[in-house]
């Protein structure tokens, strides 16, 4: 236990230093900085507006009306201003380093690589951008009157929600390691995100049981977000948990193979 | 006897690579049949190295001292054979095994290009757990003997070629690692510049007895530094030993060079038994000469020809080494001590 | 002359080979996005329409909502795919200082190399056309809509084209210029009727953008294929300006940044 909390700190204050560096850099690029803020509020906007559109024409989608599909949306957008913040850059990067061989460096700290990999870049434009999602996403969580447990959950949903898809993203990227161009493959990656983006019942039958739980994407907000309106409807929720617990096993198992298989480009 | 800080066994690494012809033809047909093409970059090599020692690890472009280096980091994983550093297996990479190493790349960089060193050996220190006081100790006084304190604050794209490589040499030695493997870390660096970083290493190394592996295309870098020689040919083992053993692998004899103020007759029998190397014009002239008879023979040339000039050979391992290259078979005859 | 030609052939027959040097990832990269976004337009309407085949909403039945839908596809394979994505690169990278030597300028090898993904793009879209007609998720259109929508849709490209070199190129400043790529595409499917049909747009909204290029780049190409009038001639006219804007925009950049380069000997 004392050794656990210690390895925490180690990985916290590493972390601390991830930020700052990440951050020192992006300082020095003040026209990109700027640019990405723009990038992610013309996104928030479309999305919204896109939704709002159809529901100029038509009643509800699926079992939803208009509040409630916004507030789904609104919580896909906090997803990805998390995201955006924490993990995005580091998939470029990954097949970058790849590519020219820089993992070596990754790969000789003492740290765990899956932890250098994936959380060494921070972009700090999203700090801008993060608090307009979660604007949103109260705003709307208002209009749809949750609950205050619910609001008192929303931190644990979020983590669940962004544990999922990161964890189905650092499982596609390890496919990188096979291929000499890294980029395709973070294309399909944000292909996931594309699907989680709209909730579930959008999806046809199969499909929606294919991507439930063989590539769980859709749990990762129509799980929190049916429970937040019915809790009577849990069991996406546990099937969730256990998708995040054998995602996890995956993961780790998948990494150690595509380690084994890095071939270290030189130069 | 303490035992052995490496060990390798029989190591051994394939690659796959495939075969493609040039053209939209060649795309065509290579999408539905690949030539697989196996190459192995080490093949079946035994190392044995002793805590404190320095090794230069040489070999022409291509051999296999890079992966073999990589192996060793735990980087890159043997297709075959054992591996043992300080009673790890690198392949496992293990976080106290990286604890206890480093590899310096001349050709690659770990320090941050858009921000000022100091950041980067900062993350370092939280990397590696070296405490707040050890940090700063090491920092002046390798920065000192460097002389890059100036250097810290800067960003490193704005730094010389030079001037990075010492900070680069900091940073993989902040946490103190008891074996460093040193790849090319004088590669494409002035004269003055290669000199400082082989006399930091030295004293680096006297001063803490660390275990270090070099590999280097420059000679001055081997003889200023190592004791030992391994030789890598095309993945395979070609010599390991002393390396005073090494420069006469080819032989007792030493070149020396004469210059003359006018043509000499080549046909002289004197010239003959020291199988002599003419120029055009017959006005210098390049022989082997027994190292015991050097004394003597300089002496007579130098009495009965018009010499302008003369030198004798400063590094014989650089003319091994060229002789070896070229034709690496010499080695399967020769027995290794 | 004809030496000058070679060079572009050539050109276009070694950018052809690396455009499709990673089979799988170009898959991924230029196809899989839009296969996925047509995917999920598919999945939504049909959830909206419920399956009804007599409800139309904003003047479309669910039928013709799937072609406007597939029409879409097309079109950006023919029209948006193209990303110059090396343009950038070959800048940050200093590459762009063999261009300087080469006796074949830095815009006639990514025009070329644009030929050749058109080429290729092209024969993309034919192949899925066929699947399409084969499927029955849309209807050919009589050959005359067919041949004009196409015409316009590789007018529209050549724009696109220029668009992106224009972003390409601002990589003399600009550290990361995905950003500005990322923007335009985000509001040019917003705008241009790629996510939903302008028509289920406020009128407010719809008489802007009539004034901007945006719903010639997906809305009224989708029209031409779906044989409904459009203001074709207009079409050209307002693209054919903004292609000159454009390539304004891109002397005055090119000329600037060139000048940078080449005083800073990056």
């Amino acid at each position: 236990m004392n050794s656990l909390i210690k390895s925490a700190s180690h990985y916290f204050s590493v972390y601390k230093n991830f930020v700052s560096t990440s951050t020192q850099v992006q300082a020095s690029f003040r026209t990109s900085f700027i640019l990405l803020i723009f990038m992610d509020l013309f996104f928030y906007i479309s999305s919204l507006a896109s939704v709002s559109f159809i529901f100029d024409h038509v009643e509800t989608i699926g079992p939803w009306g208009r509040e409630q599909l916004m507030f789904y949306i609104s919580y896909m957008l906090v997803i990805d201003a998390i995201h955006m913040m924490m993990f995005s850059h580091n998939f470029w990067q990954l097949s970058l380093y790849i590519r020219k061989g820089d993992l070596d460096f990754i790969l000789l700290k003492p740290l765990s690589s899956i932890f250098s990999c994936f959380f060494r870049h921070f972009r700090t434009p999203a700090l801008i951008t993060f608090p307009v999602a979660l604007f949103l996403l109260i705003y709307y969580g208002i209009a749809v009157d949750i609950s205050a447990i619910d609001w008192m959950l929303m931190p644990l949903y979020l983590t669940l929600s962004i544990t999922l898809i990161i964890l189905i993203e650092f499982i596609l990227s390890t496919a990188m390691f096979w291929m000499v161009e890294g980029t395709g493959i973070n294309f399909l990656r944000m292909q996931m995100q594309q699907l989680a983006r709209w909730p579930n019942f959008v999806f046809s039958d199969y499909i929606r049981k294919f991507l439930t739980t063989i590539i769980p994407v859709l749990l990762v907000g129509s799980a929190p977000v049916q429970f937040i309106y019915n809790k009577s409807r849990f069991e996406l929720l546990i099937v969730m948990i256990v998708a995040l617990i054998v995602l996890t096993k995956v993961l780790n198992t998948l990494w150690k193979v595509a380690l084994n298989n890095y071939e270290s480009a030189s130069s | 006897m303490n035992a052995p800080v490496i060990r390798a066994d029989k190591l051994s690494k394939k690659f796959i690579s495939y075969k493609k012809a040039p053209g939209i033809k060649g795309t065509v047909s290579s999408f539905f049949k690949r030539k697989p093409i196996e190459k192995y970059a080490v093949n079946n090599f035994d190392l044995t190295i002793n805590k404190g020692e320095i090794i230069g690890l040489l070999g022409p472009n291509g051999a296999g001292k890079t992966t073999l280096m990589k192996m060793f980091t735990g980087i890159i994983v043997p297709s075959t054979g054992e591996l043992n550093i300080l009673g790890h297996r690198p392949s496992d990479r293990n976080l106290d095994f990286r604890r206890k190493i480093a590899l310096v790349m001349g050709q690659k960089s770990q320090l941050w290009w858009d921000i000022p060193a100091m950041d980067s050996f900062l993350l370092l220190q939280k990397y590696y757990e070296v405490s707040e006081q050890n940090f700063k100790e090491r920092i002046e006084e390798m920065g000192t003997i460097l002389n890059v304190t100036s250097l810290f604050h800067i960003h490193v794209r704005k730094l010389s070629l030079g001037e990075r490589m010492k900070l680069e040499l900091m940073a993989s030695l902040l946490h103190n690692p008891e074996v460093i493997f040193l790849d090319e870390p004088t590669i494409g660096l002035d004269l003055v510049a290669q000199e400082n970083i082989r006399n930091f290493v030295k004293r680096y190394h006297e001063k803490t007895n660390c275990t270090l592996i070099l590999t280097s295309h420059y000679m001055q870098d081997v003889l200023a530094l190592c004791k030992r020689l391994v030789l890598i040919f095309d993945g395979k083992k070609g010599y390991d030993g002393a390396i005073g053993d090494f420069e006469k692998i080819l032989g007792n004899n030493k070149t020396v060079n004469f210059n003359f103020s006018n043509s000499q007759n080549i046909e002289e029998d004197f010239w003959k038994q020291y199988n002599p190397l003419w120029n055009e014009d017959s006005t210098q002239v390049e022989i082997q000469v027994p190292e015991d008879e050097v004394r003597a023979v300089g002496l007579e040339v130098l009495k009965k020809y018009p010499i302008t000039d003369f030198q004798t050979e400063k590094m014989p391992i650089e003319r091994v080494m060229k002789t070896l290259m070229e034709n690496p078979d010499i080695l399967r005859n020769q027995k290794t001590p | 002359m004809k030496n000058y030609w070679l060079k572009w052939w050539q050109t276009i027959k070694v950018t052809w080979v690396k455009h499709t040097a990673y089979r799988l990832n170009f898959f991924l990269q230029i196809i899989g996005p839009g296969l996925v976004f047509f995917f999920i337009k598919y999945q939504l309407w049909s959830s909206i329409y419920r399956g009804d085949q007599q409800t139309i909403i904003g003047g479309f039945t669910l039928d013709q909502m799937i072609q406007y839908h597939v029409w879409g596809f097309l079109v950006a394979l023919i029209a948006q795919a193209n990303g110059s994505w090396n343009l950038s690169e070959d800048i940050r990278m200093g590459r762009i200082s063999s261009y300087l030597i080469y006796p074949f300028q830095f815009h006639e090898y990514h025009t070329a190399s644009f030929v050749s993904f058109q080429f290729i793009q092209l024969f993309i879209a034919t192949f899925t056309l066929a699947l399409i007609v084969l499927t029955q998720l849309a209807f050919l259109p009589s050959l005359y809509y067919l041949i004009q929508g196409t015409l316009f849709t590789l007018f529209i490209s050549l724009f696109w084209f220029l668009l992106q070199y224009l972003v390409g190129i601002l990589a003399f400043w600009l550290e990361e210029t995905w950003i500005i790529r990322v923007i335009i595409s985000i509001v040019s499917y917003f705008l241009s009727g790629a996510i939903i049909p302008l028509d289920l747009y406020p009128k407010w909204l719809t008489h802007i953008l009539d004034y901007t290029p945006f719903p010639y780049l997906t809305y009224y190409p989708i029209q031409i294929f779906m044989e409904r009038p459009v203001p074709v001639f207009q079409g050209y006219f307002v693209i054919t300006l903004w292609m000159l804007i454009t390539i304004f925009f891109i002397n005055f950049v090119w000329k600037r940044g060139i000048k940078m380069y080449t005083a800073a000997g990056m």
